[in-house]
């Protein structure tokens, strides 16, 4: 159920109509979700855990229950090995702070790609900082947008830790499918002893992610760009590794015992999630997560996605001086986003190498299209595609193909229009 | 908000910037630089008692950077140093007489930000 059928559960379409295409940013979000959270709040408001009375008890039955389904969609063989975080962000900083510190040392490699979201970069940059070790990538062939893999020694006996998106946000999808890629990297990673990160921010919302089969050590994921609230996420933590990662906070909830010189902790979920947790929102996730269930097959919603990025594509390029980031031919396949550039803009009164894309953006936003504009928080791979900025139309399960066909039109238009010609 | 956006005066200030190009010797000389999209604007005066008599800026970036500061660059041609130190976003805004939200009023904001800086300097060099 995709399209106009599945947008009538997403009351802001009809609130404020309008073509939504900033999803890889966040996705809108359903009736249900907004009323799980409005109904924690307003029938069974309480703190999980502490209480004996019957509102906390339900309050901790549905936290209970939100860890057990939302490990369950990621396929992870235990509820303790999903823990909640803030993000994305929070996931990957606190991979580099309660494991990193500990385990990388002066002289050890951190391996990541060159088409990293900041999130899954500066952590690295800062960790290698803080220990000494190096920071190493995984660059990008951008003649035929494929990671390179050519240095043999890419992954040696010094890899520590390997932190690679899984889909990129500014280019989609950049591993070779066909070719196993993505499977036989984590294999050479495990060969070596490199413990493996999975950025799945991008993947996800839109694809079956399933940790045992990618046998990944951690993978990252926000609950925002799946229907869920903002401000919660999870990180994946693969239960052989629990005794190797300190504590990202210590407070209330994760102790055994405290005495005024130590404490001992609990055993995970709880030794990672100290404090009051955000439950309100845990308890929507887990709402946006059963939303996905009922209503979406995942491999089909990757080819709808697929279907709408081919005709994006097709489209765009019919236009002069358009060019498009990216692999087109996975974009086509497996994709969710369509990035692009338009050449011969003006500049202090000449032509110029493009049509700046906040122009784009603010001349599509004033015919109600919403899509994204900048460097996508990926400031390096913008340095080495020479772009400052690329628009950035990205899509989820209540898109349509003819919001494409009418956002290309106004898209033409503005061109013209800012070219001046 | 945005159905305004790009009217006439900006496209035409965006397309045809005024005192636009850089000036020689000149007494104030500052740069300004958006890395969240790549924009930037590069300022030069020429300042007598105070006053500034003469402006040239170069520039790359979108509309509303670009035709702000060549609006901004047009009306200060002639105000004192402490006159454009005085100014506000508010002021810019009603330069360039568009409603601008938070994240594009950065934009707007940044030939501003380079004579003001500029301005600053020589203030506090002289």
């Amino acid at each position: 159920m995709f399209g106009k059928r599945i947008k009538r559960y997403f009351p802001i379409f009809s609130n404020k109509p309008h073509i939504y295409f900033d999803n890889a940013a966040t996705t809108h979000k359903p009736k249900v979700v907004v009323d799980a959270i409005s109904d924690f709040y307003s029938t069974f408001n309480s703190n999980i855990y502490r209480g004996v009375y019957e509102l906390s008890e339900s309050a901790t039955e549905r936290y209970d229950q939100a860890r057990e389904s939302i490990s369950k969609f990621i396929n992870a063989a235990d509820a303790s090995e999903l823990i909640f975080t803030s993000g994305t962000t929070e996931s990957i900083n606190f991979v580099a702070d309660a494991w990193g510190l500990q385990n990388i040392k002066a002289g050890d490699e951190i391996l990541i790609t060159q088409v990293e979201h900041h999130a899954n970069l500066l952590p690295w940059q800062r960790l290698a900082n803080r220990v000494g070790a190096k920071l190493r990538f995984i660059n990008l062939d951008i003649e035929n947008w494929k990671l390179l893999f050519d240095e043999k020694d890419l992954i040696n006996e010094k890899t520590k830790l390997v932190a690679i998106t899984h889909h990129s946000n500014v280019l989609g999808p950049v591993w070779d499918k066909e070719s196993l890629q993505l499977e036989s990297f984590i294999k050479r990673a495990n060969l070596v002893g490199a413990k493996v990160l999975l950025d799945s921010a991008q993947s996800a919302p839109h694809e079956k992610i399933d940790v045992q089969k990618l046998n990944v050590d951690f993978l990252a994921f926000s609950a925002h760009k799946m229907c869920g609230p903002t401000g919660i996420g999870a990180l994946y933590i693969k239960k052989g590794l629990h005794d190797q990662v300190e504590p990202y906070q210590v407070g209330g909830s994760m102790v055994n015992e405290v005495s005024f010189e130590k404490s001992t902790w609990k055993e995970s979920p709880d030794k990672f999630e100290a404090g009051t947790p955000p439950i309100a929102q845990v308890i929507g996730f887990a709402q946006a997560i059963e939303f996905i269930n009922k209503n979406i097959n995942l491999d089909e919603l990757q080819k709808y996605e697929a279907e709408l990025c081919s005709f994006a594509i097709e489209e765009l390029e019919k236009i002069d001086g358009v060019k498009i980031l990216g692999n087109k031919e996975w974009m086509r396949a497996r994709g969710h986003l369509v990035s692009f550039v338009v050449d011969g803009g003006y500049s202090m009164g000449v032509h110029s190498e493009s049509v700046h894309a906040h122009d784009i953006a603010s001349y599509l936003d004033t015919k109600d299209i919403a899509v994204r504009a900048g460097h996508h928080c990926a400031q390096p791979l913008a340095n080495l595609l020479k772009v400052d900025s690329s628009v950035r139309f990205s899509f989820y399960m209540y898109n349509e193909k003819s919001e494409i066909e009418t956002a290309i039109k106004i898209l033409k238009e503005s061109i013209v229009f800012l070219r001046g010609k | 908000m945005t159905s305004k956006l790009y009217q006439e005066e900006l496209m035409d200030h965006f397309k045809n910037p005024r005192n636009s190009g850089r000036l020689k010797n000149p007494d104030v000389s500052s740069g300004e630089y958006n890395p969240s999209c790549g924009d930037s604007i590069c300022v030069d005066c020429k300042i007598k008692d105070d006053i500034v008599e003469q402006v040239g800026f170069v520039g790359k970036g979108c509309v509303i950077s670009q035709a702000a500061a060549s609006m901004l660059m047009e009306s200060c041609v002639g105000k004192s140093i402490e006159k454009i130190l005085e100014l506000k976003k508010e002021d810019v805004l009603s330069l360039i007489k568009i409603k601008l939200g938070p994240n594009r009023l950065r934009c707007a904001l940044l030939g501003l930000q380079a004579l003001q800086d500029g301005l600053k300097k020589y203030q506090k060099d002289k």
